[in-house]
């Protein structure tokens, strides 16, 4: 499973951009096996956290999906 | 041009902060809790420029699904699904000249077109049935009269997904949670109007508070009747199709110029909890039925 790091730009519900260390930014949804609620992602995205994504790319979807979200030193 | 006369307040291109009540300028209507707001399509004056779904996507943050091409003329969205809540339809009258269906004809009545075109949408119903379907109560109205779904709340079940007459709530596999439109719930809350409807170039899609915006209508109506398009009709409001089935009537209605079907839109619509009695009723008689007939035979036997 890949991984990124980055910061919390934008939330909605269960989707969150991920803008990188390049300042790129990417869309990702919330898996249903992520140990987390999109609650605790609002916290992440207040204190601008540093986080990391495990993350898989589905079929015809141009987004990622979270598998795990940790929050970095 | 008319421009509102709180507009002269902002005259600046950038601005220090929010606009406070911003949909006072852009719709013409302050939003207030309590009140019910909605959306008004205007079918007839749709160009299909898709603005409205690229808008609800920005906003909601909504990835792109579906890549590729659907055959289906511009239409690549197919339709309302999980991650896309509000779809252009592009539909082609293949009528001939002669009337014959399936015949796409060779030249046309100046400035009238072959397509329909219509932002299609949640309809936040009044007596919505996927709000009665769900069993967690993750679907709820808000202050505003309008149906969301509650994401923290929401087990995936998919009971809401059957129930609504529309086929408008999906679930998403890749979060196991219902989706749908929120009339932009957020937005309502920060005094500013849905992306879609502000986005809208031509006002196909108008919002505001649902008595102004049905009068509006029936006005629009009139206006297209006087002009020669007898066919114009609404879609959703009290009394008219789409309004049936004890649904009440839905915020999100129409100005269509054609029969429902041709849109993709049931022509009536109804409430899956009215055929819960009667089904009760069938399946009680259908057991007492059995009941008797084994008594029957038994007493026979013995």
């Amino acid at each position: 499973m890949r991984t990124m790091e980055g910061i919390v730009t934008i939330l909605q519900e269960s989707r969150f951009q991920l803008t990188d260390d390049a300042g790129v930014s990417h869309l990702f949804i919330l898996g249903h096996d992520t140990l987390g609620e999109p609650d605790q992602l609002e916290a992440l995205q207040r204190r601008q956290a540093r986080i990391r994504v495990r993350y898989t790319e589905p079929r015809n979807l141009i987004g990622l999906v979270a598998h795990s979200v940790e929050t970095t030193a | 041009m008319d421009v509102h006369a709180r507009a002269q307040d902002y005259t600046e291109s950038e601005l220090s902060g929010m606009i406070e009540d911003e949909s006072e300028l852009t719709a013409g209507v302050r939003i207030v809790p309590g009140r019910s707001y909605g959306f008004f399509t205007d079918t007839t004056v749709c160009i299909g420029c898709k603005a409205c779904e690229v808008a609800c996507k920005e906003w909601n943050n909504l990835p792109a699904d579906n890549v590729g091409l659907s055959g289906h003329s511009y239409d690549n969205t197919g339709a309302l699904s999980a991650n896309s809540w509000r779809h252009v339809a592009f539909i082609e009258k293949h009528t001939g000249q002669d009337g014959a269906p399936g015949v796409r004809s060779t030249n046309k009545t100046p400035y009238q077109s072959g397509w329909l075109m219509l932002s299609d949408v949640c309809k936040h119903c009044h007596n919505a049935p996927c709000l009665e379907a769900c069993p967690t109560g993750a679907l709820f109205k808000t202050e505003f009269d309008t149906v969301v779904v509650q994401q923290d709340i929401c087990n995936g079940c998919g009971y809401c997904v059957p129930a609504c007459p529309f086929g408008v709530v999906d679930l998403n596999t890749l979060d196991g949670k219902a989706h749908k439109c929120t009339l932009c719930y957020d937005r309502l809350k920060g005094g500013l109007e849905p992306a879609c409807a502000k986005s809208c170039p031509t006002d196909s899609i108008q919002f505001g508070e649902l008595p102004d915006l049905q009068a509006r209508a029936e006005k629009r109506v009139e206006q297209l009747h006087g002009q020669g398009v007898s066919t114009a009709y609404l879609y959703g409001t009290p009394g008219a199709p789409g309004a049936t089935g004890d649904l009440g009537h839905l915020n999100a209605f129409f100005l269509l110029t054609d029969k429902p079907e041709a849109y993709n839109l049931p022509s009536a619509p109804t409430r899956p909890a009215n055929r819960v009695a009667p089904s009760l009723a069938a399946g009680l008689a259908a057991v007492a039925g059995l009941a008797l007939t084994a008594l029957f035979a038994f007493n026979r036997r013995s």
